[in-house]
């Protein structure tokens, strides 16, 4: 039996998501009291850091209160090494999203505390989301997650594209959390509960006691097909927030009309959040314990051949589509897409290993994606303009940002000895280790998509280094913004030949409440 | 009073998803097309208590009480966008909305 | 068993096409049988009996839609309310405890709202 704990004595379990969500009231309440300071931004910004320090902290601490991975609020939620992890990250990203947005000067003084307190929240919305093994508490966090976003996407006042953006994005929204309800209505009455911990199991049990009872082919068959419906449904939702095709739709246009910050923070949070969901449904909950297989308990589909189709579909509608864009913002977008589809490979796999690679590759696009938004936002707000034409002759106007986009988009690509070719190996190898004949295509398809993406990365790079700029007037990069690439610069760099740290925290993290 | 068997309940849930969804996709103005998420949301509501009463069990209820705060949460949300959207373009048809399209 | 799973949707079915046939007819039988006989008064909307003022197409002040949207928030959260006032017995004061706290966070956003000024009629 697994261990759950009552709602009361949970709570000494869930200290960082109480520490963040008193906190983002705090900061709301704070950013009256500082209305009228100068230093309002840094004054908000220490706090807000502050805050999440004080998150990780308990983090660490809760973690360490239960060696074996523990359910807590009844079932609701659960503490394993997987959501710590992805407690960890959530934290980071949202930490770096407060840390670009003062001097990116996108978020006005007087909407600050806004926008801090809104990340915040969700910080403890992706925390839910990677944690919850409870379709309601799942939907709780996406739901989190999403609406907070909606309100951050058309945070610039009188901005067309913005506020159009944030339109774009409430209706895909809307749609997409309305299906995964739907999904989830029919899954609680098909499996007579909402809790997803041993799905697969419970599904053989149910499978055999129908074939057993001798219920007409007719009944079982309507059974099995509303069965995948919902599963669709559901993973329809999740597919949603990590963008992947075909719900991408709404990704361009938002993360084009988002404040630069927050569409950094937006490629590399809520996406990794809905990773850590994905696999906690796909791998954790319906795959069958203790064996390496993935949910064909669920009437027979075979869900890892969906995946990798759509992981195909994915990274190959997103390269193209960013072959000819001009607007860099535009194209980064694209390009999350295409990773997304990498990523899904990893979970294609279905395997401990695939949850790993999966893991391991969020952490350095992290780095690497936030690193090639922060130049465009720096170049953005220097120049007023994210075309291409912009970036023609940055290395002489701009020489380390120009060096740290072409190291950022490298690495996208995959190429050694960087940390993105680190992440991608470890995805592939999960996808060639499983050894059929359908993964092995997949990852050719995968090695092809990431010989189309050097094409536009490379383009990009070229007009930096080869073009004539328009002007020759040097862009001053502040120098906050410089030590944060050349952070970001050297754990790239770092990771791409010191990967065996990163692989083992990966690794250890792979332990999924209810699936051993 | 005799219970509205479960067949019943849930086809009329099912055909006002679908009319949820087939709105999304058919209409343009922006206030119609959150009426037929909420339609959506609806169905889902309608089908969480229509399965909680079959089984006997209450969590579909108190799902039903959290899709209903997610509804709202949700209009209240896509109402401030529109207004902003209404306040800087002067009209709320998505099919009007195409600064970005490339 | 049910002999076939058809069996049980049949009169729903049956509903359904009649309803939708009747929906249907109505309007286009009222179109070629009623009488038509437009005037003035006729053509014009029906406010209750009192005479109608004005396009019914005019905008809105902003403000009321403001007001319609916190009151939406602020409202909907009163379910919450509800499964702890029939269980209050049960819950004691750990439930007490939960719903203090969640009250709170509205009164954090109450105060917020307040004193950013969107409750300001006259703006």
């Amino acid at each position: 039996m697994l261990p759950v704990l009552n709602n009361a004595d949970s709570l000494a379990y869930f200290w960082p998501e109480m520490i963040l969500t008193a906190g983002a009231m705090g900061v709301f309440l704070f950013d009256l009291a500082v209305a009228k300071s100068p230093r309002r931004i840094l004054w908000l910004t220490v706090a807000s850091l502050g805050v999440l320090a004080a998150a990780a902290l308990a983090t660490s601490h809760v973690a360490g209160l239960s060696p074996t991975p523990i359910g807590l609020f009844n079932g609701l939620l659960v503490l394993d090494p997987w959501a710590v992890f992805f407690k960890y990250l959530s934290w980071a990203v949202t930490a770096l999203a407060i840390l670009i947005a003062g001097p990116s000067l996108e978020v006005a003084s007087e909407r600050m505390g806004e926008y801090c307190a809104l990340l915040l929240a969700v910080a403890v919305g992706m925390s839910l989301m990677a944690s919850s093994t409870d379709m309601l508490m799942m939907v709780i966090g996406v739901e989190l997650v999403s609406m907070v976003s909606y309100a951050l996407a058309g945070f610039k006042k009188h901005d067309r594209k913005s506020s159009e953006a944030a339109l774009k994005y409430v209706v895909y929204g809307g749609v997409a959390s309305g299906m995964m309800l739907f999904g989830m209505s029919y899954l609680y009455g098909l499996l007579g509960t909402t809790n997803l911990v041993g799905t697969a199991a419970r599904m053989n049990a149910q499978a055999a006691m129908l074939a057993q009872a001798g219920v007409a082919a007719s009944v079982a068959g309507a059974g099995r097909v509303a069965m995948v419906v919902a599963v669709v449904l559901v993973l329809s939702g999740v597919g949603y927030k990590i963008a992947s095709v075909p719900w991408h739709m709404w990704c361009p246009d938002v993360y084009e009309g988002a404040p630069t910050p927050f569409t950094a923070f937006l490629s590399v949070g809520p996406k990794a959040a809905g990773f850590a969901l994905a696999v906690r449904i796909l791998y954790g909950a319906m795959s069958v314990s203790g064996g390496a297989d993935l949910a064909t308990a669920v009437a027979d589909v075979p869900w890892p051949q969906v995946v990798g189709v759509i992981a195909g579909l994915t990274m190959t509608v997103g390269n193209f589509a960013a072959l000819n864009q001009t607007n860099l913002k535009r194209m980064l977008a694209y390009s999350s897409i295409a990773h997304a589809g990498y990523i899904l490979m990893g979970v294609a796999a279905a395997s401990e290993t695939g949850s790993q690679s999966v893991a391991l590759y969020l952490v350095v696009y992290l780095f690497m994606n936030l690193g090639a938004f922060l130049v465009v936002g720096i170049v953005g707000r220097l120049s007023g303009s994210e075309s291409i034409f912009e970036y023609r002759g940055l290395s002489a106007r701009a020489p380390f940002a120009a060096v740290a986009f072409a190291v950022f988009l490298f690495s996208l690509t995959g190429l050694p000895p960087l940390a993105g070719f680190v992440g991608k190996f470890h995805l592939f190898k999960a996808l060639v280790d499983r050894g059929g004949s359908w993964q092995i295509t997949l990852a050719i398809v995968g090695l092809l998509n990431s010989a189309v993406s050097l094409y536009y990365y490379a383009r990009i790079v070229k007009a930096m280094f080869l073009d004539k700029p328009h002007t020759e007037e040097r862009i001053a990069v502040p120098a906050s913004y410089n030590l944060l690439l050349g952070a970001l610069v050297g754990l790239v760099l770092v990771f791409g030949v010191y990967f065996d740290g990163l692989r083992q925290l990966a690794g250890s993290s792979v332990v999924l409440f209810g699936h051993s | 009073m005799l219970p509205v068997p479960l067949p019943h309940t849930l086809a009329l849930a099912a055909v006002l998803f679908c009319l949820g969804m087939v709105g999304v996709m058919v209409r343009r103005n922006a206030l119609v097309v959150f009426m037929c998420v909420e339609l959506m949301l609806n169905a889902a509501n309608l089908t969480f208590l229509a399965f909680a009463q079959a089984h006997g069990d209450t969590t579909g209820h108190v799902s039903a009480f959290f899709v209903i705060a997610v509804a709202a949460a949700e209009a209240s949300v896509g109402l401030a966008i529109v207004i902003a959207v209404f306040r800087s373009r002067g009209t709320v048809n998505l099919e009007e909305l195409k600064t970005m399209k490339h | 068993m049910s002999p076939s799973p058809v069996g049980p949707y049949l009169p729903l079915a049956v509903t359904l096409l009649v309803s939708g046939l009747m929906a249907a007819a109505l309007p286009v039988l009222a179109h070629f049988l009623g009488p038509r006989r437009a005037s003035k008064v006729k053509s014009e909307s029906f406010e209750c009996g009192s005479v109608s003022e004005g396009s019914a197409r005019q905008r809105f002040a902003v403000k009321f839609y403001v007001v319609a949207l916190l009151f939406i928030v602020f409202d909907i959260e009163t379910v919450f309310l509800y499964p702890w006032a029939v269980n209050f017995k049960a819950l004691g004061w750990f439930g007490y405890a939960e719903v203090a706290a969640f009250a709170a966070t509205l009164l954090v956003g109450l105060a917020y709202v307040w004193k950013k000024g969107a409750l300001e009629w006259e703006t």
